[in-house]
């Protein structure tokens, strides 16, 4: 079970939080990456949120990248191989077959942020163990199928 | 150790007079059919008991490890229960759960019986073959299974012969109200699904409170998963059931009867549980695979395959993805994935191109994650300036219906051992050769077209299609068919080997046809006929 930050300890390592010497992507790595987190999702103000380049998203996208390794990597060759400077470079990257598992998991981390899921009007909780209300639906509408009488096949 | 989760009791290896061989949906039926009989029965599972606290649905990183510890992809999950699927050569890529509890942890608790006619393939249409039972005769096990899982649902469906309900049907919602418009519009069959979820508490479990993960594991117990239906009564009544236990292959004496299963345990130490009767229950790719891999002077390709026939005919349900966007709010990620079903173009009709037919399987919605997942990667919700927008349109607005197509048995569709690929123990790993038939494929895209035309009726303004869904091989059928000709088929008509006198096979893998529908509910109801069958005959069982 894991549970969305809400807060990022301060650390000789993570000064302000943000940044980790001892991760498995150096500095500079985590650097490209929040940059191109935040090209994928932008902040914004008409719906008053955040960019997955902000500091606690970007945070849980570091360190569930742990286990995607593999295909971050592969995003920070192609985004290496970028012809402009990257914060131009969203028509070169979208959509590129090497981007597809660091997209995805900034997706993965950025909606289940609490701002994030309050602004859909979601309650920023797992489904577990309250459930959610579904309406029953008009069961009377079923009378137009009876009316038809069976349709399965005798044998 | 038997039964017990820490591990802490002494392990009996006197001979065991029922060994079952897997512990999900046919291997928990079996045994507790059996149960009764006070006879001595022990079943070895590869994997171990599931913990619903510790399912995907209690934590706020749900979605994400329904791509990791939860997927639905062997290959992809890779824990230790697990073993690989060389699946290179298939189109169509393996689905399962290894546990106790099998798949039925993992499945969606779409629930449909068979209809009469899927029993009668070749008679009412002239291909495949007819199967030695017929509806009939399995009703009242079909009741039986029914009563034991809880089916929820409502009699009356126009689709079936009649057939009761024990609990009231899933919550249609808003997607499900929805859909069924559309149909209404046009005329077609739908009604509420049959599911495999109580909707009231039933037999110790609670009821469905909608979290909508039924695909990862139901941590409220409202879904039947074996692991809380059947098993707790069949380990009450005496089965001795061991988590942790992989077997390598069934061993048998000089006179081809079997003797009983090697296994590796927990610490990966071989041992070897002697059996007076062996019933295989790990369903299409599992028991061919072990059948296969157990080669001996009497059996040198492999037991009970003197047909030839284990491991051929592999049938898979090709499934298609249609999945409409609609303009105003629907169920989203709240409740169950089953609502409504329709079976409009189940029976035959030969003017549509094709013969037999498929079952519209319909989809609420998805969750936040997925939502976006589907969005960006189809590029409907872009990167950047418009991306909150974009996505704001398709969330909590998707729903449509998957096509479940019924697949038909052709030899060269297989299970074989895969010369290189091995698990964990060294024991050799399956490998699927698998294509999509010209008559699936027809189906396949006659179902897309038609679900295209009712998604419109429905207010649809866009559609998402996916056919064939490649990792969407969750029924996995057909391998050692039963039948009455040796020379045709791997067991008899009550699901013992032709071969092996004291061997029986009880899992999806003795399908002589795969139907257009989700085969839980007749492959449970087949393991409790065939344990029936055994009961009946025990003092004749090996005649």
């Amino acid at each position: 079970m894991t549970e969305t930050p809400t807060a990022i300890p301060d650390s000789p390592e993570r000064p302000g939080g943000t940044i980790a010497t001892d991760h498995i992507f150096s500095v500079d790595e985590q650097t490209v990456l929040r940059e191109l987190a935040g090209l994928v999702v932008t902040a914004s103000a008409e719906y008053d949120l955040p960019g997955a380049d902000d500091e606690l998203i970007f945070n849980d996208i570091l360190a569930s990248a742990r286990d995607v390794e593999d295909g971050v990597r592969a995003a920070l060759l192609r985004v290496a191989d970028c012809a402009v400077e990257l914060a131009q470079a969203t028509s070169e990257l979208e959509g590129q077959p090497e981007m597809a598992p660091f997209v995805s998991l900034v997706l993965q981390c950025y909606y289940r942020d609490d701002r994030v899921m309050r602004s859909l009007d979601m309650e920023p909780r797992p489904p577990f163990p309250l459930g959610y209300a579904v309406p029953e639906g008009d069961w009377s509408m079923l009378a137009a199928v009876q009316a038809r009488g069976k349709i399965w096949r005798e044998v | 150790m038997s039964n017990d989760r820490d591990g802490a009791k002494a392990v009996d290896y006197s001979p065991a007079d029922v060994l079952v061989i897997g512990a999900g949906a046919s291997g928990a039926v079996a045994a507790w059919n059996l149960a009764e009989t006070k006879m001595r029965i022990v079943c070895l599972e590869q994997g171990g008991w599931s913990d619903p606290s510790q399912y995907p649905s209690t934590g706020r990183d749900w979605e994400t490890r329904t791509q990791s510890d939860f997927s639905i992809s062997p290959n992809r999950r890779a824990q230790p229960a697990d073993y690989p699927v060389n699946d290179d050569d298939s189109p169509i890529k393996v689905a399962n759960f290894n546990g106790v509890g099998g798949g039925t942890v993992l499945y969606a608790g779409h629930y449909p019986r068979f209809h009469p006619s899927d029993f009668r393939v070749k008679s009412l249409d002239g291909v495949g073959d007819d199967w030695p039972v017929d509806y009939d005769t399995l009703e009242p096990f079909y009741a039986q299974n029914d009563r034991v899982t809880g089916v929820s649902g409502l009699a009356g469906d126009p689709a079936y012969p009649p057939k009761q309900s024990v609990l009231p049907p899933l919550p249609m919602g808003l997607s499900g109200q929805r859909l069924a418009e559309g149909f209404n519009k046009l005329g077609w069959h739908w009604w509420p699904s049959d599911s495999a979820i109580a909707t009231q508490p039933y037999n110790g479990r609670d009821k469905c409170i909608n979290l909508g993960a039924c695909l990862y594991g139901c941590a409220q117990g409202a879904k039947a998963s074996t692991d809380i239906t059947y098993w707790p009564e069949a380990i009450r009544a005496g089965v001795e059931l061991r988590a942790w236990c992989r077997v390598k292959e069934i061993t048998v004496d000089d006179a081809g009867m079997a003797t009983g299963a090697v296994y590796f345990d927990e610490q990966g130490v071989e041992q070897f549980q002697p059996a007076h009767v062996v019933i295989m229950a790990c369903n299409g790719v599992g028991t061919p695979r072990i059948l296969l891999n157990s080669k001996s002077k009497q059996f040198p390709d492999g037991l009970a395959n003197s047909s030839g026939l284990v491991g051929k005919n592999l049938m898979l349900h090709p499934y298609a993805s249609i999945q409409g966007i609609f303009a105003d709010e629907l169920d989203g990620y709240r409740g169950p994935h089953d609502s409504i079903w329709s079976q409009e173009f189940y029976e035959t009709n030969k003017e549509r191109g094709f013969v037999r037919g498929y079952t519209y399987e319909f989809n609420r919605g998805r969750g936040p994650v997925a939502t976006a997942l589907t969005g960006v990667h189809s590029g409907r919700i872009p990167w950047g300036e418009g991306h909150h927008t974009a996505y704001r349109r398709l969330f909590n607005r998707i729903a449509g219906m998957v096509s479940i197509c019924e697949d038909l048995p052709e030899e060269h569709n297989t299970v074989t051992l895969d010369p290189e690929l091995t698990d964990a123990h060294g024991i050799p790993a399956p490998k699927l050769s698998y294509r999509i038939s010209d008559n699936s494929q027809k189906m396949l895209d006659y179902s897309v077209a038609r679900a295209s035309e009712a998604l419109e009726a429905a207010g649809a303004y866009d559609l998402i299609v996916d056919s064939p869904i490649t990792h969407g091989g969750w029924h996995l059928l057909g391998t050692a068919r039963m039948g009455q000709d040796p020379s045709r088929s791997v067991v008899n008509e009550w699901g013992r080997s032709h071969d092996v006198r004291n061997l029986f096979v009880v899992d999806g893998s003795i399908f002589v046809t795969s139907a257009g529908v989700n085969p839980t509910r007749t492959i449970q109801t087949l393991a409790l006929y065939i344990t029936d069958q055994m009961k009946k005959r025990l003092t004749t069982l090996f005649d």
